[in-house]
């Protein structure tokens, strides 16, 4: 690790207050329209309206004057992953999904034209949610969005979801973000002065990788319980008893654009789940014919 | 400041307070509290503590860590409830569930860590948590909220996210927490211990103008002696146990009580304490620079004060061991929230000298000191470490680091290992070397930290004191032997006990010729260590020099929001009267102060 700043790299999470049009939208309408986009991406297995979702996601990213550069940092930080599910997906769904043409075979492994095409729908969604979320978080404070959720779950109260108790769960996980990696940043630096080799351990060996990680992972996590107690008794001095007969300092309201906002999303997902979009790589399938 | 208190709503059920008439807001009888330990003896944290607070009283307790007084504090909002006795609130028992609520509107509470009691992630919806708890209608938490605000001067800020504030800050949004639930009396448990010496000043502002101008009851529990001397009354609590009581000048007489206590009196007391004991007419209950320069008008004989030759270690010449040049650095640099940290920093660091960096939070010294081990590489300019130019890349950084130790603020956040020995052979562990090695250098670190290695190797490393885990970190530093120690804020959140012992350890560093960097706000521990100073401010360097050419520039610093030693004051107000010649602000320490003065009464 030759950077130690963790900050910097975490982009979900992140206010970047530029004071568009979007940041003014009501949270609930943003977070529904979200839901909306992200049961749109689930619902088409059509690579052609996935990039249409796409082209959508960085329309509206354009629309919020967030740099793009800024969207793909965070969307870099989860690489890793992303390749992990590339590589598997090319390694086994040829022999788990054996449809389509074999462009190449070799014992039991097998890339299909079927393997290849989900493993690009795979990507195309996972960026897609990765830049949506990115973008709420970008153009929502977290209590906004705490608020929203609470909000949009309240009518679940009865049934006996606990909206208000999970919406201040949020809110304290995303208040403390912030805290635990200027923390995590500060014992990484303080271990590293006394000669761990932070992130030097070869990839091969996550035994060892592991063990280098336990000089972080004990002091973070002991910190972070006194955290919970302090916070505990700060909240009850401030007499927190639950959610019962507490009253909201901030009062949502939507306008006529946030409702246009939920339709245009809403519309988008019916437009996805009900037209017939070509798959994209089925009508190129001469293409990849020799 | 003419605001009022808001005015209540009577929709609000818990507006129907019942008032008590007359006598204390709190009162204590007997209480003893106990904390109870698993699988071994409990640990007896109040033994009988008899106390009655007047409505409108300002009142400090005292204490060494360890004393009782934050545990006392959370009695006084049943936050803990006795094991024995009553506290009463109002008149109303702690004990009494049904009143759980109205005890905790009435009394608020700020406590010490700035991170710990911000539960929301913007300033005013934070501010807002206890009157939303309180079911107050709408309107009326606006107008608490804005009013709250208003009251610590943080509306400029109502809509930032609290990781973006100082702790002082921070803690100016806890206390409109607590403000805008509108109690009548204000609990400080330490709230300015890991505050630097603006946001510490601002806090103490705050609670006095609320004390006076809103007729709050202000409870202060604190280590710092200075913070006293306002206070209506001072509580010296040790043992579980209220030990003195009486007003601050009543109190601080006692000297040789508080030392038994592990407590000292505010260095200006000291001075004049020291004064009285060569002349015995001289006043030795002094508690401000006003009303010592005001002693030295009634009680000099003479007004040309005999020559003196000003004092200072003579800087040594050694072999510059760390050079910075031109260093410049940038914080979440390439994201929208970039900013510079640091500019165009030129320093050194010479073998064998105290190096003392003054600065406040945001100063940059942080970012600075970062540079002298490798952690940060300069986007500008170069740093070069025993001839090392840190961004080469053949550069060695793990021997780098090794041959500069560094100790972070509250450096026992990095302990991590069950047992004490296991956590200080950490760093000669990372070093290789073998096991009687590694025994030989924990022994040595652990010595050197006055640990004794038999008796605390074996002990459980989160079962020891907030002094004692210090150390054990400062050993796990020790035990790289390095040739230059950094040091950050070594003495934060100690107790006066507790600093003291730290500091006589790293002056007893010196006379083995140790190199040293120490990074502090604490004036009064630089001047008593420093051979050579620099002042950090917006990033920069702006001064540097020994500390009697630092600190005589008051105004200079004062500007930066940063203050001189004490002592420096008092011989600046008595140049300014006359009584001394202007050289004498270079005097900084209380022994030089008192000698000089001496001979002037």
């Amino acid at each position: 690790m030759e950077d130690f700043e963790l900050l910097r790299n975490v982009t979900i999470g992140q206010y970047i207050p530029t004071g568009s049009i979007i940041h003014r939208l009501d949270p609930r309408s943003k977070i529904l329209a979200a839901v909306f986009l992200i049961l749109a991406i689930s619902f088409t297995s059509s690579i052609l309206a996935n990039f249409i979702i796409m082209l959508a996601i960085l329309f509206i990213a354009k629309l919020a004057h967030i740099p793009f550069s800024y969207l793909l940092r965070g969307f870099l930080l989860g690489l890793p992953v992303l390749i992990f599910i590339f590589v598997t997906q090319f390694l086994f769904m040829g022999r788990l999904e054996p449809a389509g043409y074999i462009f190449f075979e070799w014992g039991w492994f097998r890339i299909t034209q079927r393997g290849l095409y989900i493993m690009a729908l795979s990507g195309l969604r996972l960026i897609s949610f990765v830049f949506l979320t990115s973008l709420i978080t970008m153009t929502s404070t977290t209590t906004e969005l705490t608020h929203g959720v609470e909000h949009l779950l309240r009518p679940f109260r009865r049934i006996g979801v606990p909206s208000h108790e999970l919406a201040l769960i949020m809110m304290i996980a995303l208040r403390f973000v912030p805290t635990l990696a200027e923390e995590m940043e500060n014992i990484m630096k303080a271990q590293a002065s006394r000669g761990a080799d932070i992130g030097g351990q070869r990839m091969w060996r996550p035994d060892k990788a592991a063990k280098a990680f336990l000089p972080l992972i004990v002091p973070l996590f002991l910190n972070a319980f006194r955290r919970a107690e302090e916070l505990v008794y700060a909240m009850e001095a401030r007499s927190y008893v639950g959610g019962e007969g507490r009253t909201h300092f901030i009062q949502l309201q939507s306008r006529t654009v946030d409702y246009m906002v939920i339709l245009a999303a809403f519309l988008m997902m019916l437009a996805m789940f009900l037209l017939p979009w070509p798959p994209l790589f089925a009508n190129l399938k001469s293409f990849f014919s020799p | 400041m003419a605001a009022g208190w808001p005015s209540t709503v009577a929709s609000n059920p818990h507006s129907l307070r019942v008032d008590a008439v007359s006598g204390p807001i709190i009162r204590l009888e007997n209480v003893h509290f106990q904390y109870e330990r698993e699988g071994d003896a409990p640990i007896q944290a109040l033994r009988g503590v008899d106390l009655a607070i007047q409505p409108g009283e300002y009142v400090v307790i005292l204490g060494h860590n360890g004393s009782g007084k934050s545990t006392l504090a959370k009695h006084l909002n049943a936050l803990l409830l006795p094991t024995q006795g009553d506290v009463w609130v109002n008149g109303w028992n702690t004990r009494d569930p049904d009143r759980v609520r109205d005890v905790r509107v009435t009394v608020g509470m700020v406590f010490q860590s700035p991170d710990n009691q911000i539960v929301a992630t913007v300033v005013e919806e934070d501010v807002a948590f206890g009157p939303e708890n309180m079911g107050l209608p709408h309107g009326e938490i606006v107008r608490r909220v804005d009013w709250a605000l208003e009251q610590v001067k943080m509306s400029a800020y109502r809509y930032r996210p609290p990781h973006r504030l100082s702790g002082g800050q921070k803690q100016r949004v806890a206390i409109a927490g607590m403000l805008a639930m509108r109690p009548k009396v204000l609990v400080l448990d330490e709230s300015t211990a890991m505050l630097d010496p603006i946001g510490r000043q601002d806090i103490l502002d705050i609670a006095h103008r609320l004390n006076r101008k809103e007729g709050v009851t202000v409870v202060a529990i604190t280590h710092f002696m200075e913070e006293a001397v306002d206070a209506d009354r001072l509580i010296v609590m040790a043992e579980g146990r209220i030990q003195l009581q009486g007003t601050p000048r009543e109190v601080f007489r006692q000297v040789d009580r508080l030392r038994e206590l592990h407590m000292d009196a505010p260095p200006i007391t000291r001075l004049a304490l020291a004064l009285n004991q060569l002349h015995p007419h001289f006043p030795g209950d002094l508690l401000t620079v006003e009303e010592f320069v005001r002693a030295m008008q009634r009680h000099a004989r003479a007004a040309a004060p005999p020559l003196f030759s000003p004092n200072g270690h003579p800087p040594p010449a050694g072999e510059k061991v760390i050079q910075y040049d031109r260093v410049g650095r940038y914080y979440m640099r390439g994201t929208p929230l970039e900013v510079k940290a640091i500019e165009g920093v030129t320093m050194h660091v010479q073998r064998g000298e105290i190096l003392g960096i003054i600065g406040h939070t945001g100063s940059g010294k942080s970012t600075i000191i970062q540079h002298a081990n490798a952690l940060l590489r300069p986007h500008e300019g170069r740093v070069t470490v025993f001839g090392q130019d840190t961004r080469d890349k053949g550069v060695d950084v793990r021997e780098i680091r090794r041959r500069v130790g560094m100790a972070f603020q509250q450096p026992e956040i990095q302990l991590f290992e069950r047992y004490v020995g296991d956590d200080v052979a950490f760093g000669p562990r990372n070093l290789g070397l073998s096991r009687e090695e590694v025994r030989e250098r924990v022994r040595e670190a652990m010595e050197a930290m006055g640990l004794d290695f038999e008796a605390f190797k074996d002990r459980m490393t989160f079962s020891l004191s907030g002094g004692e885990m210090r150390r054990v970190a400062l050993a796990g530093i020790l035990a790289l032997k390095p040739e230059v120690l950094v040091l950050d804020e070594p003495t934060a959140g100690l107790d006066p006990h507790g600093q003291e012992q730290l500091l006589a350890k790293i002056l007893s560093w010196r006379a083995k010729g140790a190199t040293l960097v120490m990074v502090s706000h604490n004036m009064e521990n630089l001047a008593e260590l420093a051979d050579r100073l620099y002042v950090a401010a917006r990033g920069s360097i702006i001064m540097d020099g020994s500390p009697a050419d630092i600190f005589s520039q008051v105004e200079a610093l004062q500007s930066e929001g940063l203050n001189a030693p004490v002592v420096t004051l008092v011989m600046q107000a008595l140049a300014e009267k006359g009584l001394l010649p202007p050289e004498a602000t270079r005097i900084y320490t209380v022994d030089e102060a008192a000698s000089l003065l001496g001979g002037l009464l």
